[in-house]
């Protein structure tokens, strides 16, 4: 637990949302690359995992 | 929140953009392998279907060159045959022009002969026709005196006509006048010599005498060729001296209505006579006639 986080009420409140946001970019464009390579895998080989 | 933790969350942050941008660019420009395996794939099963075409074409091709070899040897050996053929013929052809030109040579020489006979025979003909001109000039010297001659002949018969003429008259002047000499003559008892009729004998006997002088064709001595000697170009006839015949004379021999020759006889003997021929149309054969004068 950080300690600048505040807990009011039962919510957990973030201490600052710039470093919040960052790691959401960065969230956001491993879910994206995620999504890329399996749709590519998917267009090209038929299936995501599986070897064709 | 401490330091540390925003420093990583920074790093956190730039670290995962950087791997995502990477494994973004790597998947983006990676191949298409499926689809390559698939390509390849179906260039097999193409080439697999051109190979078993091609092998079907080389065996089809393979069996047509067999054919046409089967056909080749087939007409190879005909043309052999025909070739021996041709080679029998090429020498019997052969054989033909060696023997049409040994014909050739016999009958250039057959030719030659021929010409050179040719020119002696033109030459024979060039002597023939001058004697034909000394002999035609011959004969119209004798028609010429056989003119003058039946002339002289008729002024001769004129002249006996006259002198006939004068003797009758003459043979009346004296039938008259023994006419009147038997008239004297009764008074005294003696008879008168009988009168003769002069005038009514006279054309009758005169006719008479001219026919029964001898025709020219009568007096014509006849024979026959009794031997032929063709290389002297000599003949006999079967009359001589005892019959008439002189040396020089000339017979005409005849055979029916043919003249075959003249004999112009150079010896007489008694019974036979021997001359030679001239103008030859014919060879003469024992048993022609021989005849001084034509009587066709």
């Amino acid at each position: 637990m950080s300690p600048e986080s505040q807990i009011r009420g039962g919510k957990v409140i973030a201490g600052n949302n710039i470093y919040t946001g960052i790691i959401g970019i960065a969230l956001f464009s491993v879910l994206a690359t995620l999504t890329f390579v399996a749709v590519k895998c998917y267009f090209q080989y038929g299936t995501i995992f599986s070897v064709p | 929140m401490s330091t540390l933790t925003k420093i990583l969350i920074v790093l956190l942050t730039v670290s995962s953009l950087f791997l995502c941008g990477i494994v973004v660019t790597y998947v983006a420009n990676a191949d298409d392998y499926k689809q390559k395996y698939d390509d390849q794939r179906d260039d097999i099963r193409a080439s697999k279907d051109k190979a078993k075409k091609l092998t079907k074409q080389i065996k089809e091709k393979s069996e047509e060159m067999d054919r046409s070899k089967k056909k080749l040897n087939s007409s190879v050996s005909s043309l052999k045959t025909e070739v021996r053929t041709l080679k029998g013929k090429i020498q019997d052809l052969e054989s033909e022009k060696a023997a049409l030109s040994e014909k050739v040579n016999s009958w250039a020489s057959i030719t030659k002969d021929f010409y050179e006979t040719n020119d002696k025979q033109g030459q024979l003909l060039k002597n023939t026709l001058g004697e034909l001109d000394v002999l035609q000039a011959k004969q119209i010297k004798q028609k010429k005196e056989l003119d003058e001659t039946t002339s002289i002949l008729r002024e001769r018969m004129a002249i006996i006509e006259t002198l006939e003429s004068e003797n009758d008259r003459l043979l009346e002047e004296r039938s008259e006048l023994q006419n009147r000499l038997g008239k004297g003559l009764l008074p005294f008892g003696k008879e008168p010599a009988r009168a003769t009729a002069v005038t009514p004998r006279r054309g009758p006997s005169r006719r008479t005498a001219t026919r029964e002088a001898p025709a020219t064709r009568d007096i014509a001595l006849h024979g026959l060729v009794t031997a032929v000697d063709l290389r002297n170009s000599m003949a006999s006839v079967s009359i001589g001296s005892a019959d008439g015949v002189k040396s020089g004379m000339k017979f005409h021999i005849t055979r029916r209505d043919d003249f075959i020759c003249d004999i112009l006889i150079i010896d007489v003997d008694s019974e036979e006579s021997v001359g030679i021929l001239e103008l030859i149309q014919q060879n003469p054969r024992i048993g022609d006639n021989a005849s001084t004068n034509l009587n066709f």
